[in-house]
């Protein structure tokens, strides 16, 4: 049994090395899934676009304390990105039935300007992949995920600003 | 028999790997595959003060891998798990097996969707139907079967489902049970536009759920009374309801800032172990109400539940085992780690509470706002259980089994509470951008008897306070502090946690709970723990040495007990 853990193990860690060399050679779109805006009205999220600017995708929860220093890291710096790039953030909670009512006021609260989405039962989340947030992912004007990311250290916002500012270059 | 599982294992990783071969090409025709997996492990250590004791086998581990495959409007995938050795916490909750119990194929057009296969659903709040997962607690309430959607009109949404509720690794085959359920929802604002020109929000949803499961056999029933007097009860199999529905209303009106919805939910007799076998009907009222502009908002929220854990067994009880519906636990969460313990669980057969939360920025350039703005978080919220009369019969019989158990007034709260917080929280951005500051205090009341079945309450007041420092744009350090102070329970304990990241690879961190008002005087543990992770692109791995506690996990408001545990542990997760 200690062998098959092992076994697992090393499975793992040589899929993690080929998964990421894999990821740069076909650049995929966001998946098309129905969640909702902060209205409650259904949203698609192939409808993640900003007219061949490029656009930020950040997975998030009212609960999640990195989501929120990462979020408030780039908050600071938004209104110049946006000048400078034309860039947008599409911040998708998944906070659920029991905390996602409290997630308009928690935007408000905190002044955020960002494109807020709700994605209650997690389907975007796992349409996405993701394991754990906070995530974050940056699409180029095609739509195309260019780069991609979990967790949050502070000052990784500055490797964000510099992917959307090449992109903007091209 | 060792041999035979690990060669079962080889030939399902054999499989993966041609699963995974496929997908590094990601493309196939104009198809795409995507996918991510988990792997975390832990070598244990036995340690007798904390209570961790002694594993059969030293070396657990949990491992997933999910496979998707999308082509237009076609989906489908598969998840494998290997729980064969799980993790402790894990295997307490009977969550050990391995094989696929995720499969679907998905076709999605604009007026229809339909899903075959396993699949996750929640109708409204989820008060009737949610099916969902959480890996981190181990739950996967999925549904095996088929889901239909239909948008036949813009602004009208349908949907059906049928299927069996997943059991952990348990065979579907043979299964006596299953769920089904439909649901409608009318979106004013998609239907006539003017209404959303005019800046108004307004939906109205019903739905319908069912669940069936053979009665075969007579049901005897033990109970203890408050004095301890025992009594068994017998319920005739043919007076066992094999059909239990449940339906629910729901409404959301909005106006610019302003927000209102209500959801009520009523269940029919569904004498289950969790209500004693009672006759009783169920209901739920979950009532939110939200105001936010730029730099403040608000948000209040009501909820009771009633006789309202609906699952797909009679007999089953434990945690989420086989829940169907999920009524919310709408107390503010927190991550704190001293408090951990005493987050409030949901509690489906009877509360009534309320919580009230306020955000507000101080504006940014002001005096004590400073440069970057201040956030104030105020909470409050408040739990009881509710009023239960036994009924006559009840009292006559001795047992409330096979009665209507008990009547309550509505709104009347209940004479036990059951967790209370206050708190106040203040984030602050200093002028030099570099130091961030977040204080809370929290005064926080939880009824050990009810939630843990310990006796007695823990009142509690707790400080934290977390500190970064950016050293330079990449290198941060982030101290957090944390202080509870209470007489109760386990007694008062100190946290400090100090964590420094190399932006955007490496986390080390260094961390010690410190229980040093345990009332037991060799039970003044230190809970120490040291971690290191690596993270790139999509992929973390994190190594972990240290102790951790016994006591409750939590996710928004969902608990299960974690036993205590020593050891080093290693995690990765990645996707593709």
């Amino acid at each position: 049994m200690k062998k098959s853990i092992i076994i697992i193990l090393c499975l793992t860690l040589t899929i993690s090395v080929f998964a990421q060399e894999a990821k740069d050679k076909h650049l995929a779109k966001l998946p098309a899934v129905e969640i909702q805006d902060l209205n409650g009205n259904p949203f698609n999220t192939k409808d993640i676009q900003n007219d061949g600017k490029p656009v930020i995708v950040s997975l998030w929860a009212t609960w999640c304390k990195p989501c929120i220093a990462e979020l408030l890291a780039i908050a600071d710096e938004y209104e110049d990105w946006v000048e400078e790039t034309g860039v947008k953030l599409y911040a998708v909670s998944i906070d659920d039935a029991k905390t996602s009512a409290r997630v308009a006021p928690f935007v408000n609260g905190k002044n955020w300007e960002y494109t807020v989405l709700l994605d209650v039962n997690s389907d975007f989340k796992r349409a996405m992949n993701v394991n754990d947030v906070p995530y974050m992912c940056i699409l180029n004007g095609d739509g195309e995920i260019v780069w991609q990311h979990t967790s949050y250290a502070p000052g990784s916002e500055e490797e964000v600003y510099e992917v959307i500012k090449s992109l903007v270059k091209k | 028999m060792v041999f035979k599982s690990i060669k079962r294992l080889l030939l399902a990783f054999a499989l993966l790997w041609c699963g995974f071969m496929a997908s590094a090409q990601h493309q196939i025709g104009n198809g795409r595959i995507s996918g991510d997996f988990g792997f975390n492990g832990m070598y244990y250590i036995p340690d007798s003060i904390i209570g961790a004791e002694p594993v059969d086998s030293k070396v657990r581990a949990n491992a997933f891998l999910n496979i998707l495959y999308s082509n237009g409007g076609f989906s489908a995938g598969a998840r494998y798990e290997f729980y064969m050795f799980p993790l402790i916490d894990f295997e307490k909750i009977g969550y050990k097996g391995q094989g696929i119990k995720y499969f679907f194929a998905d076709y999605t057009n604009k007026f229809i969707s339909v899903t075959a296969g396993t699949f996750y659903e929640q109708f409204g709040n989820g008060l009737t139907l949610r099916a969902y997962e959480d890996r981190q607690l181990g739950i996967d309430n999925s549904l095996l079967g088929a889901r239909i959607k239909l948008t036949p009109y813009k602004g009208i949404y349908i949907k059906g489902v049928w299927g069996i509720e997943r059991n952990n690794f348990e065979s579907y085959i043979g299964r006596h049970d299953y769920v089904r359920g439909a649901d409608v929802e009318l979106s004013f604002g998609e239907i006539f536009p003017i209404i959303q020109e005019k800046g108004f929000t307004a939906h109205v949803g019903a739905n319908f759920v069912s669940k069936y499961e053979l009665s075969d056999q007579d049901i005897y029933y033990a109970i203890t009374d408050s004095t301890g007097e025992y009594s068994t009860a017998v319920i005739p199999q043919d007076k066992i309801p094999e059909n239990v529905a449940t339906w629910a209303a729901r409404a959301t009106f909005g106006y610019e800032g302003f927000r209102l919805d209500a959801e009520y939910a009523h269940k029919i007799n569904d004498p289950n172990i969790t209500n004693d076998f009672i006759y009783k009907p169920g209901n739920a009222l979950f009532l939110s109400a939200t105001y936010s502009m730029k730099g403040f908002g608000i948000a209040a929220s009501f909820i009771r539940a009633d006789n309202m854990e609906f699952r797909s067994q009679r007999w089953a009880y434990y945690n989420s085992e086989l829940m169907i519906n999920c009524i919310p636990a709408i107390n503010r969460q927190y991550s704190y780690q001293l408090i951990g313990d005493y987050s409030y669980a949901s509690q489906c057969n009877g509360q009534i509470g309320a919580q009230l939360q306020i955000n507000y920025q101080i504006p940014k350039k002001s005096v004590l706002g400073g440069k970057y703005g201040t956030d104030l978080t105020f909470n409050y919220s408040r739990f009881h259980d509710i009023e239960q009369i036994p009924v006559q019969e009840a009292i006559d019989l001795g047992t409330p089994t096979g009665t209507m158990g008990y009547t309550s007034s509505f709104f009347k709260f209940g004479p036990d509470l059951l967790y209370q917080d206050i708190g106040l929280e203040i984030s602050h951005r200093f002028n030099d951008k570099r130091w961030k500051w977040i204080l809370a205090y929290n005064y926080i009341t939880y009824n050990l008897e009810i939630l843990q079945g310990h006796e007695g309450m823990m009142r509690g007041h707790l400080v934290a306070s977390d500190l970064s420092y950016k050293i330079t744009p990449k290198h941060a350090l982030r101290l957090e502090l944390q202080h509870l102070y209470t007489k109760d329970d386990d007694g008062s304990s100190i946290y400090a946690m100090l964590e420094y990241s190399i932006s955007p690879n490496w986390f080390f961190s260094v961390g010690d709970d410190w229980n040093y008002g345990n009332p037991l005087p060799d039970h003044k543990t230190h809970y120490y723990n040291i971690s290191c992770a690596y993270v790139w692109n999509t992929t973390r791995i994190a190594l972990n040495f240290g102790k951790t506690k016994e006591g409750i996990l939590c996710v928004g408001g969902v608990c299960r007990a974690v036993p205590a545990s020593y050891g080093c542990g290693l995690s990765v997760t990645t996707s593709f």
